[in-house]
Order: structure tokens, then sequence, then C-alpha cells
């Protein structure tokens, strides 16, 4: 049943591009936002879900191999609550009804492949879903046809399409060992060779292209670029579901589920987590541009994820994955405020920006809201899931780690006050005075998730025992 | 009469206070009369309380804190000595006071400075005490800070020196806590071991600056300039040294056992013989009179401390009754201060001279305390100080010799001082002079006659006051009242005085004036240098003080600076410059990440295969 989540979007690219083209122009949108809003209730209540005979004889017939967990559940919410969200942001900033069409036939795809990465489990399916994901994304990017726009996508292909020659490389490696691609039949023919160095190479190729693909220091180079070129509900697409799930939830599945936790590669992860937290972080203190410092956050948050990961605990995963809801949440909305703001003030510059909460203070808010949560302070969600990390990193004896972890949290409020300061503290400049707040358009997705943000802050001890600790018991720690 | 009444002699001024403090502005007499109608309630209830032995406690917050109080032979005695001094300073108060500003704060302090002081004594837990010995010490520096012009500055003086002193009390009291296992004065008795001198010596700090001693005396001198002057008869001359003595006594009698073997007696002894010639070295130079009287009034606490220290029967008795005789001289000297103030109008020595004929019952007054201070015979100095010789003589010839050469300078320094205001030519701004009015030359010549009384009928005071402090047993069956026992020390006592004369004459008449009779010591070789240090306050603890806090906030300043550059400068440029390095390496070539991520997998790849 859970392939209705992947076919479902598939076929209504498909139908809408063959035989309704005249009438799906106008109302794609709404088809989209329908499929997105469905996702959200199956991620959240899976048995109200109905399965219609026509979806499941199509899936029989593809007899794709799918299986879901508690964290799958997680992935899917936040896959449908971004896909939500971009679509309201593209009603709101495409206006061209045919530019809207492929933007939402392109949206579909992306998805569809998204839930196919989730919800697959032999290794080389998921190497055909990320493969949809990334060319999905080359062209959204490049969506617009700025000449910075196809520079982003330019370096999204290459070092997209060398991930995936690793990622290939490993996959034929692994075969060759296990003689199978599903993930269960390669955990279980490790087991027995776990230290032939062939494997061992073939494990890094794999959790490299993987870094690359989720934009670790120093794998990122594309990142940046890609995220600040892209259009506004591109980004925040990107940053909100398609590098975590493409790139931190295929590594969590891979190391946890396929690899099984070795203490090399936990060294290894700790140690990209904890460097990407620092020299992102670092690096994002120095931007100018709006979307860039957000996206030199993106990879500091991402190395959280990956520490946590990397912690190999209960715990630690559970903090990971707590901070991978978290980050989807507050990242997607600081750059839903990037949008807005570039589309009201007509700049990303944050030096041409200034006391911007005066006229626009739902923005305003909210991105302190946003900020404080990715900062780590309490009561919002961000603080509870990097306090999971920071305790799991203790428990562990990972002091260090642990310690940087802290002192990430400190760059990152100084990053992001300074960033308030830039464009939304002080006097209003003066060529400003006339910006207004934005549309609906960009005050629902706004509103939505800073609600969520300040919810799953407030209701942590709830969570906490109904949904994260359970979530990381699947993998059996 | 229950035990209850015994909060009468801390109420009622305390009640006195507050209402003057409440009274409009404008009604004078009604502030006057209520301060005098406290006074004298006051004197009643304690004179009344004289021979009782009363105790009362109320339980209070607990952890071993009790609210009690008691009243036997001492405490009786201090809290009426307090009352009587209250009663008449204040009687003169109500004159001299007449047209100056803060009336209502001055009434008001007056009054619950003698509250806390009854207070004070009467207390029976270490902590009470302690309640009440802080809240004095705020009422005096209201009653400074009102004295007008830099007075203020003074008043901080004064706050800080006796509130560092009143800390290191307060350590004692704790420590002294600790070691007895109780703060209940009347249960405590320890030895004078290591710790037991720790807690001696902590609470004898807070005792002994209280009642003026060097090194904590330097705010009186101030003070005697700055504040309204029947402070300075109230406070320093007489209550303050009454508390600081009566604690003095309390610790080295009760609460400790302080005898002649201890080391303890030996360095007591030693601040008494230091504070006296030190003091009375600077009062000898003074030209404005009440600066003078201030220093008399730290040299002649050396002498209490001096007999209290030598730790035998005869030396405690001179000094408890040397503490009696200071408060009456003392403040019967400041008075007449007061009253020549109020008349002629200054206190500088320079612009006096002869108001003998002017003011014939002040300079009177005035002559019968300077004799008493003086230490002449019979009037009631003389005895208490030969009673000191006899104790200090026996502990050691060279306190004995200091004691001596203060007598000698405080002659001589009232030689002069009679000569420069009473006797003379009278200037011609002086000449319409009047007497004081009767109301101020009452409590004066009340002060006077007590000090004959004292001196001729010692009896009086010695057998009923004093010794029953000592009890019989430290006495053992001796007396110590009536004509001194010394013949030597007597007629040692004689020729110091007529030498002082001496010296004075042969001042007058090498320099022609009262006021320079004593410029030969002021100018003499050596000294003259160590008196100019002196004027400007070089030796002053508080400047010193002062001066070495000043150092160490600037040292505090150069570390904060230190920090904050730490903070403000080289956290910032280094985070720059890291992010700087990083901004450069970001090129925005594609070949260039791309390498990045090669060589990271080279490396990830390199460490896996070390680790296998």
């Amino acid at each position: 049943m859970y392939s209705a989540l992947i076919l479902k979007p598939f076929f209504c690219v498909l139908i809408m591009n063959m035989f309704l083209k005249g009438w799906a122009k106008k109302t794609a949108l709404w088809v989209a936002l329908l499929l997105s809003v469905a996702q959200i209730i199956f991620a959240i209540f899976p048995e109200t879900y109905h399965q219609s005979s026509f979806i499941y004889v199509i899936s029989n017939f593809f007899k794709f191999d799918l299986a879901a967990d508690n964290i799958t559940r997680v992935l899917l919410l936040c896959i449908g609550i971004v896909f939500f969200v971009t679509i309201i942001l593209a009603k709101q900033m495409i206006k061209d009804d045919d530019r809207r069409f492929n933007f939402i036939n392109l949206l579909l795809i992306i998805v569809s492949g998204l839930n196919g990465v989730v919800l697959v489990t032999d290794i080389f399916s998921l190497y055909v879903f990320l493969e949809i994901v990334a060319v999905g994304s080359f062209v959204l990017i490049a969506f617009n046809k700025e000449m910075l726009a196809l520079e982003g996508a330019f370096k999204y292909i290459i070092l997209s399409s060398v991930a995936s020659i690793m990622m290939l490389t490993a996959i034929a490696l692994l075969l060759l060992v296990s003689g199978s691609t599903s993930f269960s039949a390669i955990s279980a023919s490790l087991l027995y060779s776990t230290y032939n160095p062939l494997i061992m190479i073939a494990m890094i190729t794999f959790i490299c292209g993987l870094f690359i693909k989720a934009g670790l220091m120093p794998f990122h180079g594309w990142l940046p670029d890609a995220y600040t070129a892209a259009p506004g509900p591109v980004s925040v697409l990107l940053a909100g579901v398609v590098t975590k799930t493409v790139g931190v939830y295929t590594l969590m599945r891979i190391v946890i589920s396929v690899f099984g936790l070795y203490l090399p590669i936990q060294k290894i992860l700790m140690f990209v987590g904890a460097s990407s937290i620092i020299f992102a972080a670092l690096a994002a203190l120095g931007q100018t541009d709006f979307k860039r410092m957000l996206s030199f956050s993106s990879i500091s948050q991402v190395g959280y994820i990956v520490l946590g990961l990397g912690c190999g605990t209960t715990l630690g995963i559970a903090g990971a994955l707590f901070h991978l809801f978290n980050h989807t949440i507050f990242k997607s909305l600081l750059f839903v405020n990037a949008a807005t703001v570039e589309a009201q003030a007509g700049t990303r510059d944050m030096q041409k920006l200034g006391g911007l909460s005066a006229k626009m203070p739902i923005t305003g808010f909210s991105s302190v809201l946003a900020s404080l949560s990715a900062a780590g302070i309490p009561p919002l969600a961000g603080f509870w899931s990097k306090l999971i990390i920071v305790i799991a990193l203790w428990l562990s004896g990972n002091y260090i780690y642990a310690i940087i972890a802290v002192m990430g949290s400190v760059l990152t409020l100084a990053y992001f006050l300074s960033l308030q300061r830039m464009v939304f503290f002080g006097k209003l400049r003066e060529d400003l005075m006339n910006i207004k707040e934005g549309g609906l358009g960009f005050m629902i997705p706004t509103v939505l998730l800073a609600v969520i943000t300040v919810g799953a802050g407030l209701a942590f001890p709830y969570l906490l025992n109904t949904f994260i600790l359970p979530v990381s018991s699947i993998f059996g720690g | 009469m229950t035990d209850k009444i015994l909060l009468l002699p801390i109420i009622i001024p305390l009640l006195g206070g507050l209402l003057a403090l409440l009274t409009p502005k404008k009604s004078g007499a009604l502030k006057e009369g209520i301060s005098l109608i406290a006074v004298l309630l006051n004197l009643v209830v304690t004179f009344s309380l004289f021979k009782s032995n009363l105790y009362y406690a109320l339980p209070w917050v607990g952890f071993g804190l009790e609210f009690s109080l008691r009243l036997y032979h001492f405490s009786a005695f201090i809290i009426s000595a307090s009352a009587f001094f209250g009663f008449l300073i204040m009687f003169y108060s109500v004159v001299f006071m007449r047209g100056k500003q803060f009336l209502n704060q001055f009434y008001a302090y007056f009054l619950i400075t003698l509250a806390f002081i009854n207070g004070a004594v009467l207390a029976d837990n270490l902590v009470i005490m302690l309640f009440f010995w802080e809240g004095s010490l705020a009422a005096l520096f209201g009653l400074i800070a009102i004295g007008g012009k830099g007075a203020f500055k003074t008043a901080t003086k004064a706050f800080i020196i006796l509130g560092i002193t009143d800390l290191c009390m307060m350590f004692g009291i704790a420590l002294t806590g600790q070691l007895a296992g109780t703060l209940t004065i009347s249960n405590i008795n320890l030895p004078l071991n290591l710790l037991g001198s720790l807690a001696f010596i902590l609470l004898m700090v807070g005792a002994i600056s209280k009642a003026g001693s060097m090194p904590f005396h330097s705010w009186i001198p101030d003070a005697a300039v700055d504040s309204p002057l029947p402070f300075m008869a109230f406070m320093p001359a007489a209550l303050e040294k009454l508390l600081g003595i009566y604690l003095l006594t309390r610790i080295s009698l009760d609460l400790f056992k302080l005898n002649p073997h201890t080391w303890i007696s030996i360095m007591l002894m030693t601040i008494g013989s230091i504070t006296i010639i030190l003091a009375v070295m600077m009062a000898l130079i003074q030209k404005d009179y009440k600066k003078l009287l201030s220093y008399h009034a730290i040299s002649q606490v050396g002498y209490m401390i001096l007999g209290i220290g030598t730790a035998l029967p005869v030396g405690i008795i001179g000094g408890l009754f040397h503490m009696v005789n200071n408060a009456l001289y003392k403040s019967c000297l400041f008075l007449t201060g007061g009253a020549v103030e109020k008349e002629a109008g200054s206190t500088d020595l320079a612009k006096l001279g002869g108001l003998r004929k002017n003011m014939p019952i002040t300079f009177v007054c005035f002559a019968v305390a300077a004799l008493a201070i003086s230490g002449v015979p019979p009037f009631n100095g003389f005895f208490s100080k030969e009673l000191i010789y006899d104790g200090a003589l026996e502990r050691g010839w060279i306190f004995y010799l200091a004691a001596i050469v203060g007598s000698f300078l405080t002659a001589a320094s009232f030689l002069k001082l009679g000569h420069a205001a009473f006797l003379g030519k009278i200037s011609d701004e002086n000449k319409n002079v009047k007497e004081a009015p009767l109301a101020m030359l009452l409590p004066m010549i009340v002060i006077a006659l007590t000090c004959i009384i004292f001196g001729v009928f010692n009896i009086l005071p010695i057998k009923n006051f004093i010794q029953p402090i000592l009890g019989e047993a430290r006495l053992g069956g001796h007396n110590f009242y009536g004509l001194p026992t010394n013949i030597f020390l007597v007629v040692v006592t004689l020729i110091v005085l007529a030498a002082a004369l001496l010296n004075h004459l042969f001042g007058v008449k090498r320099y022609g004036s009262g006021l320079k009779a004593v410029d030969h010591i002021h100018y003499a070789p050596g000294l003259s240098w160590i008196y100019n240090k002196a004027e400007g306050r070089f030796f002053d603890p508080y400047e010193i003080g002062l001066n070495l806090v000043n150092v160490i906030s600037r040292v505090g300043y150069g570390i904060d600076r230190g920090i904050d550059w730490i903070y403000d400068k080289f956290t910032v440029n280094l985070t720059l410059a890291l992010t700087g390095g990083i901004r450069k390496l970001h090129t925005g070539n594609f070949s260039v990440y791309l390498a990045w991520s090669l060589l990271g997998m080279f490396f990830v790849i390199l460490f896996l295969l070390r680790s296998i």
C-alpha cells in the first residue's frame, strides 16, 4: 500500500500531461495540494489510509519491495509538510500558468522520488530514486534560467554525478559480495566479512557519495550555490527535504540497517559532523546574502544530525531524528522568510536591508522563532533535539564532541543574531519605507511552520515518549 | 514589675526618635518637647531599674538566636550613664541646635542612637548585640552627614572604617559562637588558645574601634570639624567610649579570661600606649578648639585600653573609672567648645582669646574639666590615672613611661588651649561676646560638679559601680577607692604636672603667645617633618586604605579590560579571520569543490584502512 505514495504523484504527472493538459494547467496546483495533504494525513494516521483498488492493482503489477516503520513516517511527514508549503509558495511566486504547471510536474516527480527513497528496501532501487530526485532538482534549480541559477545547477549536476558514480561503484562491489541488493541480504552477508578491505572501500565510497548528497563539509561545495541561486520555493524544497532525505536519511538507513555501526564509521561520521558544525557556522558568520547564510547554516545543522547518528546510541539516533524533523521545519521557515523578504524588498543582500520587523511583523517574528530554535533556545523544538544529541554524546563518552556541539550552538546564535540585526531589527532604512508584509501565499506557510516549531517544543515531553524514543528503538540502537 | 520593662530603654528613645522624624519641619518646639520627654523618661526608667537584676528572653528566629536582654550591675551602670549624658546633652542641644538645618533628623538620629546603644548594652546574645551595634552605626552616619558641606565625606569615612571593624567583629562573633557552642553572652567562657585568641582579637577590633582607639580613629578629628557639635560630645566623647569599653571589658572578663600571662594582654597595653602618645602628640599642635579635643578623645581611650590590658584588678578598675571620668570631662569640654562656637562664632584658636571675662561660667567649667583630664588632684582624672599608672608600672616600666609622657603632653596641650581661648587679650570682634544661655550652661555645670564629686568622693563611683563589675573573687578583698596608696606615683605625677606648667611658661615667654606655647615641640628637628606628614594625612590608615583600594581597583580594571579585549577584540577578530579564510576558500569554482570532495574521500578511506 505504500507504493501509492510513489505511484500517485507519478501517475498524476502522466495523466495530466497526456490527457488533460488544457484542464490541468489551471488545476494541477490543487491536485498537488490535495496529494500533499493526503500525505500529511497518512504520515500522521497511517491506519486511516484506504487503499483504492486501482492503485492496488498497479502496485501489485510493479512489485516494489517496500517497508515502512516509524522513521519512515517521520520522513513522510516532513516531505508532506514541505511539499504543501512549496506548493503554496509556488502559487504565490510563479504567476504564469505554463511555468507553474511545469513546476508542479517537476515537484510531483521529486516527491514521488523522495517517497521512494524513504520506502525502498533494496540498495539499487534506492539509487534509482536518488537519481530521480536529483534530476528533478537540477531542473528546478535552474528553473528561472538565470545565470547564477544555471551555475548552481551545474555544480550540483557535477558533484551529484560524482556521488552517483561512487554509489554505483559501491553497489556493484556489494552485489559482488552478497549476491543481492536488498538491505537485509547485504547486511547479513556483511556480518561474515566486515573487515574485508574491498567491502570497507565499498562502504566508504557509498557513505562519501551520501556525504556529497547531504552536503557535509568538505563535500559541500555545490550546496551554497545551489540553495542560493534556486527560486524561493525550490530553496525551501531543497533545504527542507531533498538533501535531508537524499543525503541524511539515506545515510542513517544505510549505516544502521545495512552496514551496521562499526567504530571506524562512527568516528568518521562524528568527525565529519563536528567539522561541518564548526566550519559551516564560521562560514555562515561571514555571509551577507540572506539565503547563502541559511545555506551554510543548513550544512552546520546537518552536522548535528550526523554527529548524533555517529554517536551510535539509541538516544543519539533519537536526537538525530528529532533534529532532522526540527531542522526541516525551522530551515524551511527561514527559507520561506528569505523568499518573502526577497519578494518584498527586491534583494537578499542583508547590508541593503534593515528594520524590516516594523513593516513585516509576522515574517520578523517567525524568523526570530526559527533562529532561536536553530540556536537551541528553550523551549523551542531545536533546543530539545540539540539537548538530546549533546546528552547522548556525553553519555557515550565523546566529551570533546559534546563540547563542540555546545560551542556550535553559540556560533549558531551568533550568526542568526547578526542576521536578525541586519535584516529585521533596528531602524527601517529609508529606501524600504514602502515595504509591505508578504501576501497570503507567504503567510500561510510562515504561520504553519512557526506553529509547528513552537508546538513541537512545547509538546516535547509528550513527543519524547510517544514518538521519538520508539522511533529510535526500531533500529535496535 | 515584669521583665518586659527591659524593653523600655530601647522602645522609649526609638519611639521618640521616630516621632521626632515625623513632626512637621516648622514645629521646632514640638520636636524639642518630644526629644526631651524621651530622654527624661529614659533617664527615669534606667535609674529606677538601677539596682535590679532582670532577664528577658523572646524566642526569635531559631538557630540559637534568642532575643534576650540582661540587666545587671554592669549593664545597668552603662545604660544609666548613657541616659545621664543623653539627657544633659539633649538639654544642651535644644538651645544649641536652634536655627540649624535638618533638625528632624538630628533629634531622630540622636534618640535612635541612644535606643540602639541601650539595646547593644542590654543584649545577652551576641547576634542581637551586633544588630543594635550596627544600628547605632547607621544612626552615627546620619548624625555626621547632616553636619553640612563636606560632612557627607566624613560620614562615609566613619562608616567605612567602622563598617570594616564591625565586619571583623561579625567574624569574631561567628567564631566565638562556633567555639562556645552558644551565642548567649552570659554562658560563654572560652580559653585563650589559638582560635580563642583570634576570636578575642576580632571582637576586640570591633570594641576598640567603637571606642575610637588607634588605628581606627582617623574619622574622629574630621567629624569634629564637620558634624554638629553635640554629636561630638554625645558620641565620640561619651557614649561610644562607654559602649566600646563596655564590650572590651566584657570580652576580657567574661567571654574570655584575660590574664597577665597572655600575649593578648601585652598587645592591648601596646595598643593603649601607642594610642596615648600618638594621639596626644597630634592634639598638642592643633589650632582648633574642637579638633584639639577630638585628638584627646582618642588619646584618653589609650589609658582605658592600657588599664584593662594590664589584666590586673587595679588596672581594670582604673580603666573603667577612667572611662566614666573621660566621658564626664570630655563631654564637658566639648560642651564648652560648643558654647564658645555659639557665642564667639568660631573655634579657631587664633581668633579666640580672653574670653574669661565674657564667659566666666564656661571658663570655670572648662578649667575644672581641663584640670581633671590633665590628672590634677583632687579631680576625678587624677584618681583614675593613678590606678592605671599603678597597673602599668607593675606590668612594665615602658608602659608607665608612655602613660606619664602622655600625661605631660595632655597637661601641656590643655594649658595651651586654655591660654589661647580664655586668657590673654581679647580680640576686637569678640568684645561683645556674652555668656552662653542657661540651658547650655546647666549641663556643663552639672557635669563639672560631677567631676569634682567623683574626684573627692571617689568611693562613691568605685565602690558602688565599678568594683562590683570585677566581683569579690577578683578583688581579693582589696579596695581601690580613697587616696592613692603608692606615694612614688603621686610624686612623679606632680613633678610631671609641674614640668608641664614650666614648659608652658617657657613656651609663652619664648613665643609670646599661649597659642604658640608648644611650638618648640611642634617645630623640633625631626618632629616637624613627621607632623607635616601627619597633618597631610600621610599616616591616616583610611587614606592608606583608599590608596590601596585605588591600586587594587586599577589592577582590577586592567584585568577587566584584558578580559574585555578577549571578548571584544580577540574573539571577534579570530572569528573574522577564520570566516574570511573560509570565504576565500569558496572560490565558486566547481573543480575546487570537486577536489575537496575527492580529497575528503581519500582521507576517509585512508583512515578506514588504517583502522582495520
